[in-house]
């Protein structure tokens, strides 16, 4: 499997392959391209910014998973941010849903409201 | 910055000597503890310019009441302030009183002031409301009212308008002895120095003596409770009507105001509290009862307003203390001015002013005299706006005509106008509060009390001054802390010459201010043309920066974050909506002047040894692009609708194309597919994508949405609206080749086809342009071809990632304050 890595802007071409439970990275200019690369190869995860809608605001607020989520998951959490209102004011960090989608991962406001 | 001569406290008496001052070729400053001019005892009393006839003849009471009173005329005349010479009775109830009409006219007589007694009959005959019982009156014709606040207002907009500066929230905590004269620290850590210092800080002022001498005064706050009644009831008395005189004050009153209202109190009770200016049932009862031996028929349900003001009685010399303590040269007080004190304001504004020219004129070594600006410099503006209720319909006509928020009434009750309001606000000493409109215009002061104007005036102050409107229901009479720590910043550094001045704050500005202030540069400012600090970053809410700056992914709104808290940290302010419109070197060759153009502030000119340009850069549009086609709403830059969708909530499509792979259409295509739209492909003339890999695999692969390499628009759709375009594949020419059109139906086409250094200022100054990377041509240091003037960020060329824009940034900073530093 060939695999660009998102880690960095770099963006390293990464040989991957799977052969029973032994993954094997190759092409990593870093140890995270390697974590990377196995991954993507068995649970493929990403981090998701977006928004959520503030009560009394047309403005929304934007947040993000504090750790990246099995990538499979991202549109059920970006469809729940769709249907979140919060209430102001908030701080860069809050908790605006914990656990989002049984993920063990916490939304948290990415900026001051 | 050394001011010749501050003076605390902006009530009346201290505008009016800010305003005498002003006179003077000297740099003078206001320092208030409140929010506001007029926050003390000139915004709660009895509006009574007094005869004079009472004090004892002496003191200074009596002397500067007299001549107060002589001056009030023109001093309101000049400033254009309501006063009305309506003269006032001091009713006698029996034969003892009666007796006490005739000790007071014999005061009168010692103090110059001219009165007579008249009896029964004949007050009945001029005031028929007045209590039968009252069985003769003092007449004294030189009686008067005025409004006290506006006194103060127009008076600190006269002093502003000849360039005297405020600071407000300002309150001073200690006080030092310096050589060249007195430094002030105020609670919030600001300090200012002057060469003297006039204590005008009413009840606060026998503090402030006490801190500088071993003469130490005792203010007694005397509280005083008013029932304010309804204009319906303006025809009820024509003069003041006071009562036979107590110890503890004038007793209670009755009188109409210039504003056509009744005015009835107040009582005079010592409190422990200086800052107690609550009303109290048994108060206003005493009002009342009061009230009713001079006017027994009050309507009690015409009263609108109760409030209570404090008055500074001094209780070791019950007299004004005015003029420099013995041990405190340079240190001038005017402690325990309380009644007269307003009517004796102008002559104590007179009188203040001309001990400490002369103490300057005193000090100056060199000889030369405290120069008395010519007639021709000085300035008679007081910032008056059209007051709509007093124009004629004609002239009324003509104003809405030309400026039609004269036309929308705000405040029904007084008549107050949108104009009026925006126009208090913008003034030179503007209003900041809902206290500072009401006060200043009378919105919210009749009898509904702003139950219908509120919701438009803090709607009208949020535009005026750039903030939410909650922001001003916090606080009636504090400004909003944003507004507060602006305005702070804009006194502690007015007139200041600046080490470095950085343009922009975004990314690349904020880290080279920080990195101008951690290399030495004592005064930095950042100047910022958009309402927030942070730039672009603000609209960049998806992760990916900061892993080389912070060692950690971070949000664009989280990366500014870190560079804005770390200008606070290091104290530097940056000046929101304000844009820069030029900046040139002076004459001299030395110091920069910056022009910046404010809704606050208007035109301004600031100096600077050093500029660092960060400016940024802008979006390639649709017309620099020549792509074919019609001309429809629905064409938009990444950018704009990642301002549009991120930062004011609005969607504008559902079906999207994107011209161009640069990283903001990469990123925006995640992002309106989060947000629910469909964007069916990406389209790119180049062999391989513009913007970085990663955001190839995580924008489009990771959701299935084609880039279609060597591929162009060739043709737009739609009159009102996009419908659709046409895409083409290129030849090696980039030339489309005829029959491999692809047709999209789609409502929005997205635009990254690149970002261009925005450099018109750069260019106006005549610096010198790198045609290639169209920004500033840089050395190593980041200095452009004009000497004192640095480059940094995007301004320069289109970095790739923020990292490398702060990092390069931090340079420019360094060299500007290493130059800034050098410069002699």
């Amino acid at each position: 499997m060939r695999l660009i890595c998102i880690n960095c802007p770099k963006g390293c071409e990464l040989e991957v392959s799977v052969d029973g439970d032994k993954v094997t990275v190759t092409g990593q200019g870093c140890p995270r391209g390697e974590t990377y690369g196995r991954a993507e190869a068995t649970n493929p995860t990403r981090m998701v910014t977006g928004l959520v809608k503030v009560a009394g605001s047309r403005r929304p607020l934007p947040v993000k998973t504090r750790t990246a989520i099995p990538k499979r998951l991202i549109s059920d959490v970006t469809n729940l941010l769709a249907n979140t209102t919060v209430i102001p004011p908030k701080r860069i960090g809050d908790v605006i849903l914990s656990d989002v989608c049984g993920t063990g991962v916490d939304v948290v406001a990415t900026a001051d409201f | 910055m050394q001011n010749d001569v501050i003076v605390i406290g902006a009530g009346v008496v201290g505008c009016l000597t800010a305003r005498e001052l002003s006179r003077y070729s000297l740099r003078t400053l206001v320092v208030e503890a409140g929010g506001d001019v007029a926050e003390g005892a000139s915004k709660a009393n009895s509006a009574i310019v007094h005869a004079g006839f009472d004090a004892k003849p002496g003191t200074n009471k009596a002397k500067f009441n007299v001549l107060g009173n002589q001056m009030f005329e023109n001093t309101c005349k000049e400033l254009k302030v309501p006063f009305k010479r309506n003269g006032s009775l001091v009713l006698a109830f029996s034969a003892d009183e009666r007796k006490s009409l005739e000790d007071l006219k014999e005061r009168a007589g010692v103090n110059g002031v001219p009165v007579e007694i008249i009896e029964q009959e004949e007050l009945r005959k001029r005031e028929p409301n007045v209590s039968p019982e009252a069985v003769a009156a003092l007449w004294a014709p030189t009686g008067g009212i005025c409004c006290p606040y506006q006194l103060a207002f127009r008076a600190a907009e006269n002093a502003a308008a000849n360039g005297v500066t405020f600071a407000f929230d300002a309150q001073v905590v200690k006080i030092e002895k310096t050589e060249d004269g007195w430094r002030l620290s105020c609670a919030d850590g600001r300090t200012f120095a002057a060469t003297c210092v006039i204590n005008c800080a009413g009840i606060h002022s026998d503090e402030l003596n006490n801190l500088v001498s071993a003469t130490k005064y005792n203010i007694q706050a005397r509280r005083g409770e008013y029932l304010m009644l309804d204009r319906d009831e303006e025809k009820s008395f024509s003069a003041t009507m006071f009562q036979v005189p107590s110890k503890m004050g004038k007793g209670i009153l009755v009188s109409p105001t210039v504003d056509g209202t009744v005015i009835v109190g107040p009582t005079a009770e010592d409190i422990p509290d200086k800052e107690d200016k609550a009303t109290t049932y048994e108060g206003l009862e005493k009002v009342k009862a009061g009230a009713r031996r001079t006017w027994p028929e009050l309507p009690l349900n015409k009263v609108i307003t109760e409030f209570s003001g404090l008055r500074a009685h001094e209780t070791t010399v019950s007299d004004f203390i005015l003029g420099e303590p013995p041990d405190a040269p340079g240190f001038f007080n005017a402690v325990g001015v309380e009644s007269p004190g307003l009517t004796s304001a102008p002559a104590l504004g007179e009188y203040l002013s001309g001990l400490v020219v002369e103490k300057l004129n005193g000090m100056r070594k060199d000889g030369r005299r405290v120069e008395r600006k010519a007639a021709t410099e000085i300035s008679h503006d007081v910032s008056e706006w059209p007051v709509t209720r007093e124009m004629s319909k004609k002239d009324l006509a003509e104003l809405i005509k030309k400026e039609p928020s004269f036309g929308r009434v705000i405040c029904r009750c007084e008549e107050i106008t949108e104009g009026e309001i925006r126009a208090a606000i913008r003034a030179r000493v503007g209003a900041r509060t809902l206290d500072g409109i009401k006060r200043r215009t009378r919105s919210g002061m009749g009898r509904c009390q702003g139950g219908f104007c509120t919701p438009r005036l803090i709607e009208i102050l949020g535009e005026e001054l750039g903030l939410p409107p909650e922001a001003f229901l916090a606080s009636r009479k504090k400004a909003p802390a944003a507004l507060r720590a602006l305005d702070a910043e804009k006194a502690a550094h007015a007139g200041d010459i600046w080490d470095v001045t950085v343009i922009g704050a975004g990314p690349a500005g904020l880290a080279a201010a920080c990195a101008a202030k951690e290399a030495g540069a004592q005064n930095v400012l950042v100047l910022e043309r958009d309402d927030a600090a942070g730039g672009i970053l603000q609209q960049c809410i998806h992760n990916g920066f900061g892993l080389h700056r912070f060692k950690e992914e971070l949000t664009g709104p989280e990366y500014a974050k870190r560079y804005i808290e770390m200008a606070e940290k290091l104290s530097i302010p940056t000046r929101c909506g304000t844009m820069v419109v030029e900046f040139a070197k002076d004459a001299d060759g030395k110091l920069i002047t910056v022009t910046t153009m404010s809704r606050r502030e208007g035109l301004q000119e600031i100096k600077t040894k050093a500029v660092v340009l960060a400016m940024g850069c802008r979006e390639r549009p649709r017309g620099a692009l020549m792509t074919p086609g019609t001309r429809p709403a629905g064409v938009y830059t990444a950018g704009t609708v990642q301002r549009l969708v991120n930062m004011e909530g609005i969607m504008p499509g559902k079906r999207v194309v994107i011209l161009g792979s640069g990283d903001i259409g990469l990123i925006m295509a995640r992002r309106l597919t989060f947000q629910g739209a469909k964007v069916l492909a990406c389209i790119e003339i180049m062999k391989k994508s513009s913007g970085l890999m990663r955001n190839v695999v995580q924008c489009l692969q990771d959701f299935d949405i084609p880039l279609l390499l060597s591929h162009t628009v060739t043709d737009v759709e739609g009159t009102e609206h996009v419908t659709g375009v046409k895409v083409s594949k290129v030849d090696d020419n980039l030339k489309p080749i005829l029959g491999t059109e692809i047709h999209y139906d789609c409502d929005t086409l997205l635009l990254s086809c690149g970002l261009i250094p925005e450099n018109e200022l750069t260019k106006a100054a005549g610096i010198e342009i790198d045609p290639k990377t169209r920004g500033p041509k840089v050395d190593a240091a980041m200095a452009t071809s004009m000497p004192g003037v640095f480059a940094g960020g995007n301004v320069v060329r289109v970095y790739d990632l923020v990292d490398w824009v702060s990092r390069d940034s931090e340079i420019a900073g360094r060299s500007a304050a290493k130059y800034a530093l050098d410069l002699h």
